[in-house]
This record gives structure tokens, C-alpha cells and sequence, in this order.
């Protein structure tokens, strides 16, 4: 058993509470001011850094879940076991954020049930309001067993055991779905999204990235857990998966540059604007740099070389899925988006949160089976002697050149980018007023209108636009702007008063118009 | 598609001589309040459903086309929106649950939301539906004086426009606007302007966007099938061969055995 004491504050665990605190501020304001106090979004800008990052990055970082158990219960490829664990429990976590975050994004998050039963087929975001509702049950069945095992519950035990390759092959197809969705969220908008990133393949790339980032991430987090707990895969493990990934990089690319050979627009991103900018920064550090780096088999077998391509790849990714929700959708928007200091406040939270359930249980689960770990040791910091991570500078130089070009290139287009970044307006529209003769040559005043005739009232009122209306320059607004509806909806003056001030009084007052006191007959007809 | 007696908008930009009416009968309509105090630098928002600008030397209308095959109410996840057969297209706000994905789906930037609200609500024009269903006009229509807005059947509306192109020899672009856009409007907006010189978004082609969507979920029930036929049949190969490998590696070791 652990023993209970404080724990130490080291440097990280600063930088987590002060995340923490701040994005419990930012939970403060956006349950009393609502989002208009708590984000910049806009009617021209309504999905932000939410949507973008905890949302669109959420889930395609948690796909190390199904591609790991795939290779390991459907592929039987039995040596990658002891990922299973942590990747499915990353997943589960992942997703479980992207639900958090997702009510913090939603207008009414208490209606957040409501697609599961106010249907619509035709939606692509009630397909993934379902799948990710089932995937993320699935992902906590397939988590299950750790926690089982924990207290001993075998009988529990066997029955997952005997319906995990039916729970696996079904998280597969769920996840297929929905990574690939989340790109069909975007396909109704072919006029609202930059061509750069829209393309009839959105879903099919959506997918493929997130299948490399199923690889990468696998890679980043047991070299993170490493760091962080002493324990650590086997690199002949990690290796093949550097391969699997470089392999989708490279079909990824093969079918990106056909589309945009198919859609004539090869040019495009070397056009001088900010979205090409931003997608050549995307293209070097996601695609570029970690293909060359993983081509490489010094690099691929170099524990922090594979630990840089992997990590390249999902940075990439991240600026891909930011690319498509907020550059891409700028310009059509007339609107320059920046996140308020309350989204990323929430957005740095709910991955400080992720970080701290994952360590809490790596700590009290058996997420990593002690005997199938090399490696292991307790969870102590590590210490200088037995830092698994080999040095950077152990490398070849062509390696560290790549990485550091990469860097050096995508910061520059991305600073140059920005510095483009303007709103476009449309076409200037012809200059000059109105000139208004043909349009009031169709000017047509309404009917006449007979009000009700009091008692003593010498005859009915008929009240004509015609003789009221100038038709050469109608101001429609200076009776119907005030006290008169549009609509007949208010009631006709209660007879007798139609003389005051708030009715034909109001201008026939003597000055404006002749006095209603004046000549009876001009307004009551008799008879 | 379209049915024939849904109802519609015909929007005549070289009729319209900016005074407001619609606009403002549009918020008596609704019981909005007043947003600025010139009616015609009102801009669309939660508070403003219709609005009628100076965009260089005309004036122009701007609300919801009310789409034949909408675009907000085929993204909306919970079917808050929906297209009704009399034309338009209508809000159930007790469904939405405010992800507003309609409002990133329309192609013309309608659906607008209520920031400051703490249980905010889409808000957009609903052309008037319960007036409608009465057998009346739409708010706006009742109030122009010129016939810039004029209320009918969609396909006498477009009889209508075609009538006035050929009336007025020279005064319009002669085209209708959301009669092929989008795979069509029940709004139509006729001009003697291209539609982008009217702030109105170009380019739009006549294949409906929610059809780009659709194609794509039509054949989710196939890599559904196909998926779990291949993932299963993976899955015995490759396990199976493990159960084949120690029925042998029994065999042998019996046999040795002996
Ligand atoms: S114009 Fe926009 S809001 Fe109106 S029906 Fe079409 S898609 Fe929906
Ligand atoms: S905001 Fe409301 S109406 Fe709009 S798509 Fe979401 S649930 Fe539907």
C-alpha cells in the first residue's frame, strides 16, 4: 500500500494547479455569464477552440485505443499486448473529455442526451453522438477487466473474456466511423471552407490521420510514461509502429496530392495568404518531417528519435484539425478569431485532468502488468543514471537538422501567415445612392381604412394613405415606427378618442396639419 | 424538392425604396426589440430577423431563404429544424441543445444565437408560419408598399419574375437567385446586381449540401457490414491458426510421448 503523505510540489504539479485554478475560474464564468461572457465566439464565428482542439483533436488523439486493440485481438499480433492497457485507458479518458468539453461548448448542455432520442439520420453529427456514446461504453468494457482484476472478480473476468473480440471488432467499426465523420461535419460547407482543406475526401483523410496518430500516440505516451513512471515498452514494439505509421503518411500523401491534382489547385498552397501559409507549416511539421525522420532506421530505432518523428506527427495532426475548424473557416466568416484567455484556460484543464486520472491510475490499476514490463521500476522520478531516453545529441546530425528545420520552417510560414491573416471583403458593391424613380413607380399606398363612429360623432372616419402618403418619397416609418402597427394588430381607437394627441390629434393639431377641431366635414362624412 | 403550392418570398432589389416596412413589420411579427435607431443599419441577429441595408446604391433585403433541402436542418443533430411542406422552415426550440452546427452548415450565414443568454436559443425567420397557416402573408410581404417583397406560391413567384423580365426589357440580370442555388430557395431574389455586388454569397451550385453529407452516411451501413465481415473473418484466420498451431503442438507432444 501506499503510504499517505503530501505530495511533493514539483515544478509540473505547479503548472497543473495553476491550470486547474484558472479553468476553474473559467467554469465559474461560463456557468454565470454564459458563453458570451466566457468565449469570442460570434454568429460568424460560432465554433472556436472548443470545438477545434478539445473536441476535433480529443478524439483523434484517443485512436491509439482501437488501432492497438485491433492489431492485438483481431490481428492476434499477441507481442503488442501490453499496450492494450494503456492505450484503451488513454482512449477511454480521452473520450470522456470530449464529453466534458463538449458540455462546455453546447448552448443547453443539459439537452446533451437529446440525439439519443430525437433522431436525425441525416445529421453527421447525430451519427457521432451515437458512435462516440457507444465507443466510449465499449472502451469501458474493454477497460473493465483491470479494474475486475484489481478485486479479484473472476467470474466477471471470463464472460468480458469471452466477448472481447466481439466488443473489439465493434469499437473498430465504431471508431472508423466517427474519426472519419468528424471530417463529414464539414462537408455540407463547400462554399464556408478553404478549398486547401475542403475536398470531397475529408472523411477519408480524417480517418488516415487519425490512424497514424494511433501509432504516434502510442509512442508518445509510453515514452511519457517512461518519464513519468519508470515504466516503458519494448522498443521492438515501438519500431514496427513507427513503420505502420510512416507507411499511412505516406498513402495519406499519395491520395492528397491526387485530390488536389484532381481539383486543380496543385498551386494553391504556395499562394501567397494565410491559409497557404498555415498549410505548408501543417504539411512540413505533420507529414514532411516525420516521414523523412521515420525513413530513417537510425532515426526509427533511436528511442528519442522515434519519440520526435511520433511526436511531429501529432502536432501535425493538431494543426490539421485547428487548420480545418479555424483558418479554413475565417475568411468565408468575414471574422478574425482568437480564443478568449476562459477557452484556453478550460482547454489546458481538461488535459491537465487527463494527465492526472491517467497517473492516478497507473498508480492504484494494473494498466501496466508488472511482469510483462522491461524495465520497470518503482514510481520514482527518474533519476539521472537510468533515464531510459537516449540524448538528442546521440542522433545523427541529418536527424537533428531535419527536426530543427522543420521548426524553423513551419514557425516562419506560420509567423508570415499570420501576418497576412485580414479579412477579406466581397466585391465592392457599385458606389453612388439609390436612385429610387423605378422602384417608386411600383409604390402603391394601402387600402383605406373606415374606423368605428362614436355616438356623437358627426359621420364615420375613413383614413386613406393616398392623401397621407407622399408617393413621391413615402416615409412609412414616421406613423407605422411609433404607435402604429403593421399588421392591424392594434385595435382601431376606441371611438371618442380619436381627437388626442395619440391618434389623428397627434399631428392634425393646427400647426402640422389643420386642427381636428377645424371643419368637421373635411374627415366625417355625414350620412 | 419543392412542392408546388409551398409558399415563398420573390425579393425585387429594383423595387425596394429602403423605407423599412419589412423590416420593422418583421419585429412587430416577432416582438422583437428596436436595435438601432435607424432601422436600416440594423444587422441580422438574435434580436433582428429580417433586415433591409444600403449596399452601395441599392437596397437590400437580407433573411432566411427557407432552402427546398436545408442545409441547417439537415446538419442538425436533433432535428430542431425542420423544412414544412407550406414552405418554411421552422424551429423546434425545445429540442436544440445548442451545438450550432446549423449555423456553421447554412451557406448564408442566417441562423444566428443568443450569446448572452445563460439557456440561449437559434434564432432566424420562420417566414411567418403560424401567419401562414392562417391563410395571411407573411409579416414583411403585408408591409411593402412597392412589391419589392411580394408573398405567393413558389412556382407563381418565379412566373412572376419571368413576367417581369419581360416587362422591363433591360432592368433586371435576368436571374433568379434560389431558383437552382442550393437545389433552390423559397425565398427568390431577383436584381439588376449579381448576387456577391449584393452582399449575397456567389458561386453556390444547384446540388443541395446536405446531399454531400448524405452520400457519404449512405454508405456507413456498408463499411458497417463489409467492416465487421472483414475485422471477423481477420479474426478467426489469425486466431485460428493459434488453435491449429496447439492442436499440432499437442499432436506432437503425444505422439512423442509414445
Ligand atoms: S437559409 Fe440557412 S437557415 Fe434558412 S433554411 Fe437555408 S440553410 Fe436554413
Ligand atoms: S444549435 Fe440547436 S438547432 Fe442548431 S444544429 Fe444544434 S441542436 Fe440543432
Amino acid at each position: 500500500m501506499p503510504k499517505l503523505a503530501l505530495p511533493r510540489l514539483t515544478f509540473w504539479r505547479g503548472v497543473l494547479l495553476a491550470i486547474l485554478a484558472a479553468g476553474t475560474y473559467a467554469t465559474f464564468l461560463r456557468v454565470f455569464k454564459g458563453l458570451a461572457g466566457s468565449t469570442n465566439l460570434t454568429d460568424a464565428f460560432p465554433w472556436g477552440l472548443w470545438i477545434g482542439f478539445d473536441i476535433l483533436c480529443g478524439v483523434a488523439l484517443a485512436a491509439g485505443g482501437f488501432t492497438i486493440s485491433a492489431t492485438v485481438y483481431i490481428f492476434n499480433l499477441e507481442k503488442f499486448r501490453p499496450i492494450v492497457r494503456p492505450a484503451i485507458l488513454t482512449a477511454f479518458l480521452g473520450y470522456v473529455l470530449v464529453v466534458v468539453a463538449l458540455l462546455f461548448d453546447l448552448g443547453r448542455p443539459w439537452n446533451v442526451w437529446h440525439p439519443l432520442v430525437m433522431w436525425n439520420p441525416h445529421s453527421v453529427m447525430f451519427e457521432v453522438g451515437w458512435c462516440v456514446t457507444l465507443y466510449t461504453t465499449v472502451l469501458a468494457l474493454e477497460f473493465s477487466p483491470v479494474v475486475f482484476e484489481r478485486f479479484k472478480m473472476t467470474k466477471t473476468l471470463h464472460v468480458l473474456h469471452v466477448i472481447m473480440p466481439i466488443l473489439v471488432v465493434l469499437g473498430v467499426l465504431l471508431s472508423t466511423l466517427h474519426q472519419s465523420s468528424l471530417g463529414s461535419f464539414y462537408l455540407i460547407v463547400p462554399t464556408k471552407l478553404h478549398a486547401l482543406w475542403y475536398s470531397p475526401l475529408l472523411p477519408v483523410y480524417f480517418f488516415l490521420t487519425a490512424l497514424t496518430l494511433g501509432c504516434a500516440m502510442t509512442i508518445v505516451e509510453s515514452f511519457l510514461s517512461n518519464r513519468a513512471f519508470g515504466k516503458e515498452l519494448d522498443m521492438e514494439l515501438l519500431v514496427p509502429l513507427g513503420r505502420v505509421a510512416l507507411l499511412i503518411l505516406g498513402v495519406t500523401a499519395v491520395i492528397r496530392f491526387a485530390d488536389f491534382r484532381h481539383r486543380g489547385i496543385l498551386g494553391l498552397p504556395f499562394a501567397p495568404t494565410y491559409e497557404s501559409r498555415l498549410f505548408l507549416a501543417e504539411m512540413i511539421i505533420g507529414v514532411l518531417a516525420p516521414a523523412v525522420l521515420l525513413a530513417l532506421p537510425k532515426v526509427r530505432q533511436h528511442r528519442t528519435g522515434l519519440f520526435l518523428s511520433a511526436l511531429l506527427i501529432v502536432m501535425g495532426v493538431v494543426m490539421n484539425r485547428l487548420n480545418v475548424s479555424i483558418t479554413g473557416m475565417e475568411r468565408s466568416s468575414g471574422e478574425i478569431y482568437v480564443p478568449a484567455f476562459t477557452e484556453i484556460a478550460i482547454t489546458l484543464s481538461v488535459v491537465g485532468v487527463g494527465f492526472l486520472v491517467f497517473a492516478l491510475a497507473v498508480k492504484y490499476l494494473p494498466v501496466f502488468p508488472e511482469h510483462e514490463m522491461k524495465d520497470a521500476r518503482p514510481p520514482v522520478a527518474p533519476d539521472a543514471l537510468h533515464v531510459a531516453a537516449q540524448p538528442i545529441r546521440s542522433l545523427p546530425m541529418p536527424a537533428i537538422a531535419v527536426v530543427a528545420l522543420a521548426f524553423v520552417a513551419a514557425g516562419a510560414l506560420g509567423a508570415d501567415g499570420v501576418r497576412r491573416r485580414e479579412v477579406v471583403p466581397g466585391p465592392p458593391a457599385p458606389a453612388g445612392t439609390p436612385a429610387l424613380a423605378a422602384a417608386l413607380a411600383s409604390f402603391e399606398a394601402p387600402a383605406e381604412r373606415t374606423f368605428p363612429q362614436a355616438p356623437d360623432s358627426p359621420g364615420p372616419v375613413s383614413f386613406r394613405h393616398a392623401s397621407h402618403v407622399d408617393a413621391s418619397a413615402p416615409d412609412c416609418l414616421s406613423c407605422h415606427g411609433n404607435s402604429y402597427s403593421f399588421l392591424g394588430r392594434t385595435q382601431a381607437p376606441p371611438a371618442g378618442l380619436m381627437h388626442d394627441t395619440k391618434h389623428c390629434g397627434g399631428c392634425h393639431d393646427g400647426t402640422s396639419a389643420f386642427s381636428v377641431e377645424d371643419d368637421c366635414a373635411a374627415c366625417h362624412k355625414s350620412e | 424538392m419543392l412542392n408546388t403550392t409551398a409558399k415563398g418570398l420573390l425579393l425585387d432589389t429594383t423595387r425596394c425604396i429602403g423605407c423599412g416596412a419589412c423590416a420593422l413589420a418583421c419585429k412587430e411579427r416577432n416582438g422583437l426589440p428596436k436595435t438601432s435607431d435607424a432601422v436600416l443599419e440594423d444587422k441580422l441577429s438574435d434580436k433582428t430577423f429580417s433586415t433591409v441595408n444600403q449596399v452601395g446604391n441599392r437596397y437590400v433585403r437580407r433573411m432566411c431563404m427557407h432552402c427546398a433541402t436545408p442545409s441547417c436542418a439537415s446538419a442538425c443533430p436533433v432535428a430542431a429544424l425542420e423544412k414544412t411542406a407550406a414552405g418554411p422552415v421552422i424551429y423546434h426550440e425545445s429540442k436544440c441543445m445548442g451545438c450550432r452546427y446549423c449555423m456553421i452548415a447554412c451557406p448564408f450565414g442566417i441562423p444566428k444565437y443568443e450569446w448572452e443568454k445563460k439557456a440561449p436559443l437559434v434564432r432566424k425567420c420562420d417566414l411567418c408560419a403560424d401567419r401562414l397557416a392562417k391563410g395571411l402573408k407573411t409579416a414583411c410581404a403585408t408591409a411593402c408598399p412597392t412589391g419589392a417583397t411580394t408573398f405567393g406560391d413558389r412556382e407563381a413567384l418565379v412566373a412572376e419574375a419571368r413576367a417581369r423580365f419581360a416587362a422591363n426589357p433591360g432592368r433586371y440580370r435576368e436571374h433568379i437567385y434560389g431558383f437552382e442555388e442550393v437545389g433552390g430557395t423559397s425565398v427568390l431574389l431577383i436584381s439588376d446586381a449579381k448576387p456577391e455586388e449584393l452582399g449575397y454569397p456567389a458561386g453556390l451550385d444547384e446540388t443541395p449540401p446536405p446531399h454531400l453529407t448524405w452520400r457519404v452516411l449512405n454508405i456507413i451501413p456498408d463499411i458497417v457490414m463489409t467492416g465487421a465481415v472483414l475485422l471477423g473473418g481477420i479474426y478467426w484466420i489469425r486466431n485460428r491458426r493459434d488453435e491449429v498451431d496447439a492442436a499440432e503442438g499437442h499432436h506432437d507432444a503425444s505422439t512423442k510421448g509414445h
